[in-house]
């Protein structure tokens, strides 16, 4: 099933790059092909039970380098099982989404669906090199979505984002090694790695799990490893900024849940504190650059750094203590995945708005509008319950996760807690500030021609923007998948 | 089914919303008015019910979360309250807005309830969290209705700004409670004790002195006034600005636990009280003086909760909530007249006699003049604050006179005769209430006249028993002193208005700046939001410069690296090269020549791809997608070397 969800869309590219055919074709095509992986989670959210005591289900193993203990192995609990329906659902509807191919619609496509099955293949990956490889693959295929189809900036944003992401990778692959020489035979089964603690009160575990923790943090950002998200961001094509924002920096968060966390109980608990800070200087930091952008695209970026900090802040009072809170961990923990999940799908779904926005206008500056709402009611509407849900409105996903976070992460860090909720405070500004810019106010004349969004663009808005009220107003299928994985992800270590 | 107390009004809401599309102009709106109107008596239904059968309910969110509510304590009898006072305010707001976007209008004042329903009867952490936060997020689409003028935009960030910062408190507040217990229900409360108590206490505190537009965050109020009239009926009678006063009476068991807990709240409630009531007495816009004294009145809540009487802070706060929704409606309907908010222009008894006495009544409530049942609740207030200490019971005498005049001042340029003072009566062409608007008026009026019933012991002991309170046995010099108190301050300001004088207040000079909430507006401005956001720009930039400089400048070092290697180090490992190569051409034979061959390509492959990484980024990608392979070999190789040497 899960190998199903990898596999499809990677064949899919192929043949992508095999058939010739038209840019509809090769759309529908790819929308067709999008479909099977998102059948398959929710095949595999049938069959997963968030009652059983066994952390991973769905678990498919074969050896690939036995001398090594390398293995295809893939698998999911709770809290991939939430990513994984993140991803189908925002791959979906990002390949949906009316796209200037520039007239090369087959590798645009193509570029997607690959993507697509990296990104799957990492998060159901239960072998250390499967998961890595899968982290190389991605910068590969986004390194293409941006420098090919692109602003006019590309080349250097997307050779920036690739040669910074892979200094991440290098680190993260010297931890990986770290962790499975520690073990004997020597493997990279994740499971086997989680159930051992290889590296427990060895002196040079604090090493490892910084080259982890480096790794990964570039890849999610944490500041103030951050800045190639927002070049990257503002040079990318609209639905690429979709995917990066909404996919490929979970891989830096869910990596460290999956990693450092699952892996090194002991030494995660004691280098905590820092990731703790780190998060809430995140949060903060990110906040308040992106009230000082005048530029739509950058602004949204910088939310990313923010909601990624709420993500890490979750992760780092999860495994701050090594035992008592143990329900607190959990909130957090439940919280940082769901806070991936929204994050996933609010801010998929803002850039998407901003690439309608371009697709109209080629320009991103706030100051150039104002007073939209009448003249572009649905665009509107849809940025409206965007920013709120980004902005924690309760009803919406984003408020379940936050609210999780926080008082999770109280128990265990309530000084971080009580500062990282100011950024909170000043997202609100920052959301409210812009919807008044854009759309609120006088209008002039010269947006009268400005067109509303159309079928296609409502189709994929309105997956996204619904399940965010789905999601937020009943959480609860999404909270006890999850939930049932973080419990026993801290209680199996503990 | 208590959830149905919600459900019914946000339903409702929702239905009004987007009857909008379907309704023809002309019976728009009596259809929108009439079904916003049925989906509060809808919701009044069920409240009465709740209140009959002390309702309560809970729904599993998942996760381990939970909603609880109930109608314990004073929830019951505000769960009433908020549908009759909401019924005859979207009545009004059918009869008198603009078509332009009336559905919309309708629609969130009617979701609003229902959400205010949400609060009163939330019986955690979570849910109250939800409601508090959502009065927010719709109070910033009431105030921004007229979303076309950008002041009114700018005025709901305000008011959603501040009240968010209070809202961060109930996150506070949840976490000390979760940490303490693992629970987030309110009857798990009484296990916080210690730092974490306090935490809680504070949280609260901050989050509902921000809702009730309490000091520092009183001016939130003065930009709310934005919003369409209607709304400022709703939000300072018994919603927003009451969910404040209303959770901390709720509460106040649970807090009082603390010692500094009544000792803060009297502060800020009686600082508020006499600050917000001299800017009252001092505006000369009619809608602000109003706003003023909602902050004043509940400030005189938050002394009575302090003193430890939550339940005659309640019965304030619903003889309030009649008083100033009555009193917001008629304002609209003058301003509506005169097309102008400044109380200046208006004394408009002889255009408008019927608006002009419903507004007295009301006027002479929140003067708190007795018989009317504002009266008995400030007294009871007196009494309350009396059980502290005197000094307390005189304060909040002093803030009873400001109420008493700036009430009187409010009704006399409102709605006084022209008496020969102030500047002549506006003409005609007047726009008139409807009988809707009249009667909406009136009936908020009647309930506020009926009210006076408190004032018979029976009554008020009743009131207070239905609220899970009790009534301070106040000293009769107490009530000799107020209400002498009283009538002088109302018969100041008359005479006053005798001499002239009342219409220039507050236009002009210090007493518009004093008028202007004691320039906090604008100290809030310079102190807060512009540091805010220079710094939000300030940190952008050292993002831009800083941050990004300095991975620049590791890049420009790569690229430097990389041009030494190539322009120093390549030619000379050429000539190496070169050399290997004419010696191996010198010596080697014909199949010699593929090694050497080998040789050179892979030297000048390294050269080639470091030359490129910094160089040209068009074609380095095909050089870096090659290097991770290298790189992923070598980790194999390691490996591979590792676990050779280890065994």
């Amino acid at each position: 099933m899960l190998t199903t969800a990898v596999l499809a869309p990677l064949a899919g590219a192929l043949a992508l790059v095999g058939l010739r055919v038209g840019e509809r074709a090769a759309r529908w095509l790819a929308v067709a092909v999008s479909l099977v992986p998102l059948a398959a989670f929710l095949a595999a959210w049938a069959a997963f039970d968030s009652r059983s005591a066994e952390q991973f289900q769905l678990v498919t193993a074969v050896e690939w380098l036995p001398t090594v203990g390398v293995g295809y192995r893939v698998g999911v609990d709770g809290v991939a099982l939430a990513v994984v329906g993140v991803t189908t659902v925002l791959f979906t509807a990002v390949i949906a989404f009316p796209a200037d191919t520039r007239g090369r619609a087959r590798p645009w496509y193509a570029w997607l669906l690959f993507l697509e099955g990296v990104c799957l293949g990492l998060f159901v990956a239960l072998d250390l090199i499967v998961f890595y490889v899968f982290f190389d693959l991605s910068l590969v295929g986004m390194y293409f979505l941006i420098s090919r189809w692109g602003h006019a900036g590309a080349e250097a944003a997307a050779l920036k984002f690739f040669l910074y992401t892979l200094l991440g990778s290098l680190a993260l692959l010297i931890g990986m090694i770290g962790l499975a020489l520690a073990m004997d035979p020597i493997t990279f089964d994740m499971r086997e790695l989680i159930a051992a603690q290889p590296l427990a009160g060895a002196g040079h575990a604090v090493l490892v799990l910084v080259a982890l923790l480096l790794g990964l943090g570039i890849k999610t950002p944490v500041v103030p490893f951050h800045t190639w998200l927002p070049a990257a961001h503002v040079e990318a094509p609209a639905p690429a900024s979709a995917l990066l924002a909404g996919v490929l920096l979970k891989m830096g968060a869910f990596g460290m849940i999956r990693i450092p966390l699952a892996m090194m109980r002991e030494t995660f608990a004691a280098v905590a504190p820092v990731l703790g800070v780190v998060a809430v200087v995140s949060i903060l930091y990110g906040a308040f650059v992106a009230l000082g952008q005048g530029d739509i695209k950058r602004r949204i970026a910088y939310t990313s750094v923010t909601h990624m900090g709420y993500t890490v802040l979750g992760i780092a009072a999860a495994g701050g203590l090594l035992a008592g809170a143990e329900e607190a961990r959990a909130l957090a923990l439940t919280g940082a995945t769901i806070e991936m999940v929204a994050h996933g799908l609010i801010t998929g779904a803002l850039f998407l708005i901003t690439g309608s926005l371009w697709e109209r206008t080629a320009d991103y500056a706030m100051d150039a509008y104002g007073g939209l709402a009448d003249r572009v009611p649905r665009l509107t509407a849809a940025t409206v319950v965007a920013a709120f849900a980004s902005l924690g409105l309760p009803g919406l996903v984003g408020f379940v996760a936050e609210f999780q976070i926080f008082v999770g992460a109280f128990a265990v860090y309530p000084v971080l807690a009580a500062v990282g909720l100011l950024g909170v405070l000043v997202t609100a500004a920052l959301f409210l500030q812009l919807l008044q810019r854009v759309f609120l106010g006088e209008r002039s004349g010269y947006w009268d021609g400005l067109r509303d969004l159309d079928a296609a663009e409502q189709g994929s808005l309105g997956v996204l923007l619904a399940l965010t009220v789905v999601l937020g107003v009943a959480p609860a299928p999404l909270l006890d998948v999850v939930d049932a994985g973080s419990t026993l992800l801290l209680g199996a270590a503990g | 089914m208590l959830w149905l107390l919600v459900g019914v009004p946000l339903l409702a809401g929702a239905v009004v919303w987007s009857a909008e599309r379907w309704t023809r102009v002309a019976a728009r709106r009596l259809v929108l008015g009439a079904f916003a109107v049925a989906g509060l008596l809808a919701t009044l239904a069920v409240a009465l019910w709740a209140a009959a059968t002390d309702a309560s309910a809970a729904h599993t969110v998942g996760g381990g979360l939970r909603l609880l509510a109930d109608v314990a304590g004073p929830a019951a009898v505000i769960a009433v309250l908020v549908p009759v006072v909401g019924a005859p305010i979207v009545a009004y707001a059918a009869a008198q807005e603009p078509l332009d976007g009336l559905g919309r209008l309708l629609g969130l004042l009617t979701a609003f309830v229902g959400v205010m329903e949400l609060l009163v009867v939330a019986a955690d952490w979570l849910t109250l969290t939800v409601a508090f936060e959502l009065t927010t997020g719709l109070s910033w689409a009431l105030i921004a209705h007229e979303w076309r003028r950008t002041s009114a935009a700018r005025a709901a960030a305000v008011a959603f700004n501040a009240t968010r910062f209070g809202g961060l408190g109930l996150f506070l507040a949840a976490g000390a409670s979760y940490a303490a217990t693992g629970s987030l229900a309110f009857s798990d409360l009484p296990g916080v004790a210690g730092g974490l108590l306090d935490v809680l206490v504070a949280g609260v505190v901050l989050a509902c002195a921000a809702k009730a537009a309490q000091l520092p965050f009183a001016p939130w109020l003065f930009a709310a006034m934005a919003g369409p009239t209607p709304v400022s009926a709703l939000l300072h009678s018994s919603t927003m600005v009451a969910a404040g006063a209303y959770v901390l009476i709720r509460l106040q068991p649970a807090l009082d636990r603390v010692a500094w807990f009544a000792p803060v709240v009297i502060a800020v409630g009686l600082v508020t009280a006499v600050a917000a009531g001299a800017v009252a007495l001092l505006q000369a816009h009619a809608k602000r003086l109003l706003a003023a004294s909602t902050s004043a009145q509940y400030g005189l809540m938050f002394v009575a909760v302090g003193a430890g009487y939550p339940a005659v802070a309640a019965l304030h706060l619903v003889v309030h909530a009649l008083v100033k929704a009555a009193l917001f409606l008629a304002a609209g309907v003058a301003i509506r007249a005169v097309s102008s908010p400044m109380l200046g222009r208006m004394r408009l008894r002889r255009s408008l006699p019927a608006t002009a006495a419903l507004a007295a009544v009301a006027s002479l409530g929140l003067a708190a003049v007795p018989p009317l049942g504002g009266g008995w609740s400030k007294e009871a207030i007196v009494a309350a604050a009396g059980g502290e200490a005197a000094w307390l019971a005189l304060a909040v005498v002093v803030a009873g006179a400001l109420s008493a005049a700036y009430a009187t001042r409010f009704q006399l340029l409102a709605f006084g005769g022209s008496g020969g003072s102030g500047p002549p009566p506006p003409r005609p062409p007047l726009r008139t209430p409807t009988s809707t608007e009249q009667a909406a008026i009136g009936l908020l009026v009647a309930g506020s006249a009926a009210l006076g019933l408190l004032w018979w012991r029976p009554a008020h002991e009743l009131a207070a028993r239905a609220l899970g309170g009790e009534v301070p046995a106040g000293e009769p010099w107490q009530l000799a002193a107020s209400l002498t108190v009283t009538v002088l301050a109302v018969y100041g300001v008359w005479a006053l208005d005798r001499r002239r004088r009342l219409g220039h207040v507050g236009t002009e000079g210090r007493s518009a700046a004093a008028g202007a909430w004691l320039g906090l507006p604008a100290a809030t401005r310079h102190l807060v939001v512009t540091p805010a956001l220079a710094s939000a720009a300030a940190v952008a930039r050292f993002d831009d410069h800083v941050v990004e400089g300095g991975v620049r400048l590791v890049g420009a070092g790569a690229r430097r690296t990389a041009g030494w290697l190539a322009d120093g180090v390549e030619p000379r490992l050429d000539d190496v090269v070169a050399a290997v190569a004419a010696a191996g051409q010198a010596l080697a034979s014909a199949s010699e020549r593929g090694a050497e061959r080998a040789v050179d390509g892979a030297v000048a492959a390294v050269a080639w791809l470091v030359d490129r990484a910094g160089a040209d980024a068009r074609r380095s990608h095909t050089g870096m997608v090659h290097h991770q392979f290298v790189v992923i070999a070598a980790g194999v190789v390691v490996v591979v070397a590792a676990v050779a040497l280890g065994r």
